[in-house]
């Protein structure tokens, strides 16, 4: 190998700033420079009507958008609560749904014997690489109070609830259905979080956000599925092997064997359905835009309406950041969680 | 955005680069004899397997196979009966209503639409596979001041949750009065972080020595990256060429803050607001099946001819063994 | 995984590939010259004063697909008359795509302008005042001026009016054996109509969840949401409350359902496609019953009276012009143009749009008396509220509304009035 000489050390150099400078440009200009702006932003009380970032008739009032939205007792704050509710259930109930289903699927389609196994790869993918605009309109007139799933689930005898103007929780629902509480008067009614009172923090999902639940779980099971595939095809083959020679059955196989072996994949797995969960927002602009009674409202549409309808441009990047933070802080809650976890295990048995 | 939106960029997060990552030209790994590891399942329990696995698969079909029922169908028609795949009778009222045909005073502006998001589509994916692949090899082999930061600048943009980009970016586009306009649709697009990433790990597997061959035959850094390293990385500029597609046919959030008026109504931002909307009709549901897809075909087509680099995006740099 | 192999045929690939190469450098090049976008400050110096010639853009929230086709038949007709070129669109979420847009330093020059959102847009200084401008002003009736006057100033002038009327379902009212002596006049009458009318999937009466139709019979029941000077809130009322107990009472009777209970938009459709025999609606009903379903016929009552006598609700949007606009005058010039006699008959006519000019409205209810229950103008109808940022406690009103089966009213209205008093206050300081 011929050593460089200096200058050509310094024409590559200058060829690498060259080759990277759209990068630099774009993603510094569209996306670092943005977020120091809306973090600025974020302090003031600014209408939109004038230029924020030269005085104009934005005013400066620190901490004031955060305050209201985390402290003061007021509307901000019961929305930015109850959007935190919605969405934790929908984290909640989403990720695992959503995870276990693409897991299920992936072994499924990874069964080796199974004829017209790419056919049904390509079906259960095939909803991940459309737009959720385009699938969310199917849904809503699927789930229509008279539409395709009610008259489905009334052959076999049941009425479907009118699924997207249900604003009714799934806990006190079902625990009303099983005659334990009273649905127009459940506990906790009294007892005031954040605005929000208990009762309304342990309603569960609305039967309309349960609704998008289902679709989020049908949209992205193609997608993780995929990824398990290609975990799942990199088992070490010897491995099975061996445990196949020592007569183990199927089921201990799985457990003991395959699933240790992609474990790494399925934290991979959850944590980008975690982050992705968080940040609902397609489906919700299409899907009601929080309607029925805010039961579907999440805080990144909340973030968009309080900016956009309300013109209170402050408020909505203030709930950007808490919305940031939170993602970066459950994240963190995960990765550290789990890795506890697999250093406790040890190795598989 | 679902869960998915995101799962492309962050999935190329995915810690250190393993040594041999995904993005290889993948020869499909030749099945070694089809032998499953245990016996064969026991004729009873393969039968039920088999009606499960088609109940699933069913499961995800239906709802497409509606929606094309439906869209012939009359209003009162798909309201009556939803279920019906064969329309009592046909009518293609909302397709001849989206293309201007019928009724060209009130009709939806679908070839707008349509027109705007090609054109902002086929931008976004000629510039992100230019210019992640210019970034992507530069960081993987090019030696100059400040790599090491700008790597972890990469990974630091692709760690932002999209969504919490939707105001500021309505800011910046607003400060360069860009905002309602294409360049503000399309120039924030033209490179994506996770883009960047999967060409960096492509050409960091790539052997050295046919660069140094190229550069010891007299070529500049630019002629051995135009001329010896871009033909090699195909395979995984197709992906990028999918992926970026896929990507920005899809885009809403961001035409969604970065525009306002009808003109520049794409798709989705149009689709959503009729949707949401609806304009002062009623439901009219046939019609926005119709138009919802309209909207799907593209990516339907592109995904069945190239079904196996739509595997690959997926799975880009998640593989870590 | 093997690495590829270098092809050996890059000589002539690349050539090709540069070609593209260039050809999409070029395209965004000229993509980036001419991005010719918008942004914070942009325009609003420059004005075009000279007639003709010029590009108007219209944003309007169609109440139905009658009325975006009336519009744009006027607008012709503008057009014809002034040698202006003017664009009609239509928004889906008209408050965001303004919002949106004035902000963007892009907004349409003319648009409507809802009066829920009139203090937002006039005291953030996006409307441009035209009131002065606006021929024989002293036509349009007093009360509707004063929802659009901020400052002294008449800022716009409303293009058209209604209140809330009962609409029924002439065939199956008949078909349950009722006459037009059944007409219900009171609170009691509706309910024992209501239930006459309703049977298998037919609901006796379906009214959106807004308040903005429920607070009728707050009205009725001697309520309202604030005083009637907009200077304290009321909300929590025993009559407010009576009000919402008999729309409640009506919910849970079953005789009584919200539009979206029965998979419809809004209340007009539901009232179209037969699933509801009465609904309350304003005038805009009729044009979308006109166009979208033209074999349901329908006829109207005054609303009934509560306990607290009369009530009713009137609605106006007026014609906003934007402060940041090029072309103010035009649009002025345009709003006039719409605003005469001869067009607000032509909008009546055409999907039900009633005439606010004082002489127009008695020239139409002349010849249209079957409409007089819509009326904005009389007695006893509450005004909108236009408390600057009150659009949001009333907006989470209405959607705890949407629960009100479930919820006691009492705490509605006493969150409506927690979450109303820091918003009035402030707009009093």
């Amino acid at each position: 190998m011929k050593r460089p000489t200096s200058l050509a050390r310094r024409r590559e150099g200058a060829w690498g700033w060259l080759f990277v400078s759209p990068m630099v440009l774009v993603l510094g200009l569209f996306l670092a420079l943005p977020i120091l702006m809306a973090l600025w932003v974020s302090l003031l009380h600014w209408d939109g009507q004038s230029n924020p970032f030269t005085g104009g008739k934005a005013t400066f009032v620190g901490l004031d958008n955060y305050r209201d939205l985390l402290t003061r007792d007021g509307l901000d704050r019961t929305l930015l609560a109850t959007s935190l509710r919605n969405n934790a259930y929908y984290v909640l109930l989403a990720v695992p749904l959503s995870t276990g289903l693409a897991l299920g699927l992936a072994l499924v389609v990874n069964q080796r014997m199974l004829k017209g196994r790419s056919m049904l790869r390509t079906a259960f993918y095939f909803p991940s690489v459309t737009s959720t605009i385009a699938v969310s309109t199917v849904f809503l007139f699927l789930f229509q109070g008279s539409g395709a799933i009610n008259n489905l689930l009334s052959w076999v005898g049941i009425k479907g609830p009118n699924w997207l103007t249900d604003s009714r929780g799934l806990v006190w629902t079902t625990l009303g259905g099983l005659g334990l509480v009273d649905p127009s008067r459940p506990p906790g009614a009294s007892h005031v979080i954040m605005g929000l009172p208990l009762s309304e923090w342990l309603a569960g999902p609305s039967i309309a956000m349960c609704t998008m639940i289902l679709m989020a779980t049908w949209t992205s099971s193609g997608t993780f599925m995929l990824i398990f595939l290609a975990a799942l095809q990199n088992v070490p083959r010897e491995l099975e092997e061996a445990a196949a020679l020592d007569g183990v059955t199927r089921r201990r196989m799985l457990w003991h064997v395959t699933l240790p072996a992609i474990r790494p994949v399925l934290f991979l797995v959850l944590t980008l359905a975690l982050i992705g969960s968080w940040q609902v927002f397609d489906m919700v602009y299409v899907m009601g835009q929080g309607a029925p009674a805010n039961t579907t409202l999440t805080p990144a549409y909340l973030s968009y309406q309080a900016a956009f309808d309300n013109a209170d441009y402050g408020q909505g990047a203030a709930i950007a950041f808490i919305l940031f933070a939170l993602i970066l802080v459950l994240v963190g809650a995960q990765r550290w969680l789990l890795r506890e976890r697999q250093g406790k295990e040890g190795r598989p048995a | 955005m679902t869960l998915t939106d995101n799962a492309a960029r962050t999935d190329a997060r995915a810690e250190t680069p393993g040594p041999a990552p995904a993005p290889a030209k993948a020869p499909r790994p030749k099945p070694v004899p089809e032998r499953a590891v245990l016996g064969r399942f026991p004729r009873a329990v393969r039968i039920l397997g088999y009606a499960f696995a088609l109940a699933i698969g069913l499961l995800y079909v239906l709802p497409f196979v509606l929606q094309i029922a439906n869209s012939f169908k009359t209003d009162a028609d798909a309201s009556a009966n939803p279920l019906a795949l064969w329309p009592t009778t046909p009518s293609t009222a909302a397709y001849q209503r989206l293309f201007g045909i019928a009724d060209a005073g009130e009709s939806v502006p679908f070839l707008r639409w349509l027109t705007n998001s090609f054109v902002v589509t086929t931008l976004v994916t000629a510039g992100r596979v230019l210019f992640d692949s210019m970034a992507g090899y530069a960081l993987a082999r090019l030696r100059f001041r400040g790599r090491g930061m700008l790597n972890v600048f990469v990974l630091a943009v692709m760690a932002v949750p999209g969504i919490v980009l939707l105001i500021p970016k309505f800011l910046v586009l607003n400060s360069f009065y860009m905002f309602d306009s294409y360049s503000g649709m399309v120039i924030p697009l033209l490179v994506d972080a996770a883009g960047i990433f999967i060409m960096k790990q492509f050409f960091e597997q790539l052997p050295r020595e046919v660069e140094e061959a190229a550069r010891i035959d007299g070529a500049g850094t630019f002629r051995t990256f135009w001329s010896v390293v871009l033909p090699m990385a195909r395979p995984a500029l197709i992906t990028l060429t999918i992926l970026s597609f896929q990507g920005s046919w899809n885009e809403f959030t961001h035409f969604l803050v970065a525009t306002q008026s009808e003109q520049y109504e794409t798709l989705t931002t149009g689709l959503a607001r009729f949707v949401a909307g609806g304009l002062g009709g009623g439901n009219q549901y046939p019609l926005k099946l119709a138009a919802a897809a309209l909207a799907t075909i593209p990516v339907a087509i592109l995904f069945f001819v190239f079904q196996r680099h739509f595997v690959r995006g997926a799975n880009a740099g998640s593989v870590k063994e | 995984m093997a690495p590829p192999r270098p092809h050996t045929h890059a000589r002539a690939r690349t050539r090709t590939t540069a070609r593209t190469t260039t050809a999409v450098l070029s395209g965004l090049a000229v993509l980036a010259t001419a991005g010719c976008g918008s942004g914070f400050g942009s325009s609003g110096g420059q004005q075009q004063t000279r007639a003709g010639n010029q590009r108007l853009t219209v944003l309007i929230a169609p109440s139905s697909t009658a009325e975006t086709t009336a519009v744009k038949q006027a607008v012709a007709g503008y057009e014809k008359t002034s040698g202006n070129q003017v664009t009609v669109q239509t928004a889906a979420d008209i408050n965001q795509q303004l919002g949106q847009a004035f902000s963007g330093g892009n907004p349409p020059d003319v648009f409507y302008v809802n009066s829920d959102q009139f203090a937002n847009y006039a005291q953030g200084g996006s409307l441009y005042p035209y009131g002065d401008k606006i021929w024989n002003l002293d036509a349009y009736p007093k009360s509707l001026l004063a929802s659009f006057s901020n400052d002294g100033k008449q800022t716009c002038v409303p293009k058209d009016g209604s209140s809330l009327a009962l609409a029924v379902n002439p065939k199956l009212w008949k078909a349950a054996g009722l006459t037009d002596k059944d007409h219900p006049r009171t609170w009691d009458d509706l309910e024992r109509v209501a239930k006459k009318l309703t049977k298998g999937k037919v609901t006796g009466l379906v009214t959106s969840e807004e308040y903005q139709r429920l607070g009728a019979f707050m009205k009725q029941a001697g309520g309202w949401v604030t005083n009637a000077s907009q200077t304290t809130m009321t909300a929590d009322s025993k009559a407010n409350e009576k009000g919402l107990d008999f729309v409640k009472k009506g919910l849970n009777a079953g005789w009584w359902k919200f539009s979206k209970q029965v998979d419809a938009l809004n209340a007009g459709e539901a009232f179209g496609q037969g699933k509801a025999a009465m609904t309350i609606e304003g005038s805009w009903l009729d044009g979308q019953l006109a166009h979208d379903y033209p074999d349901t016929d329908y006829k109207l009552f005054d609303l009934p009276e509560g306990p607290g006598g009369k009530g009713n609700l009137a609605f106006t949007t007026c014609w906003g012009v934007a402060q940041k606009s090029r072309h103010r005058d035009a649009a002025v010039d345009l709003v006039q143009y719409l605003s005469t006699s001869e067009q607000q008959q032509a909008m009546a006519e055409k999907f039900g749009a009633i005439p606010v000019r004082e002489s127009s409205a008695e020239a139409y209810f002349a010849r249209h008396p079957e409409f007089e229950p819509w009326s904005p103008m009389a007695k006893g109808v509450q005004g909108p509220t236009t408390v600057k940022g009150m659009d949001k406690p009333l907006a989470q009103f209405n959607s705890e509304l949407l629960n009100l089966r479930s919820a006691a009213p009492k705490t509605i209205l006493g969150n409506l009035q927690h979450n109303g008093e820091p918003v009035i206050k402030e707009a009093q300081r």
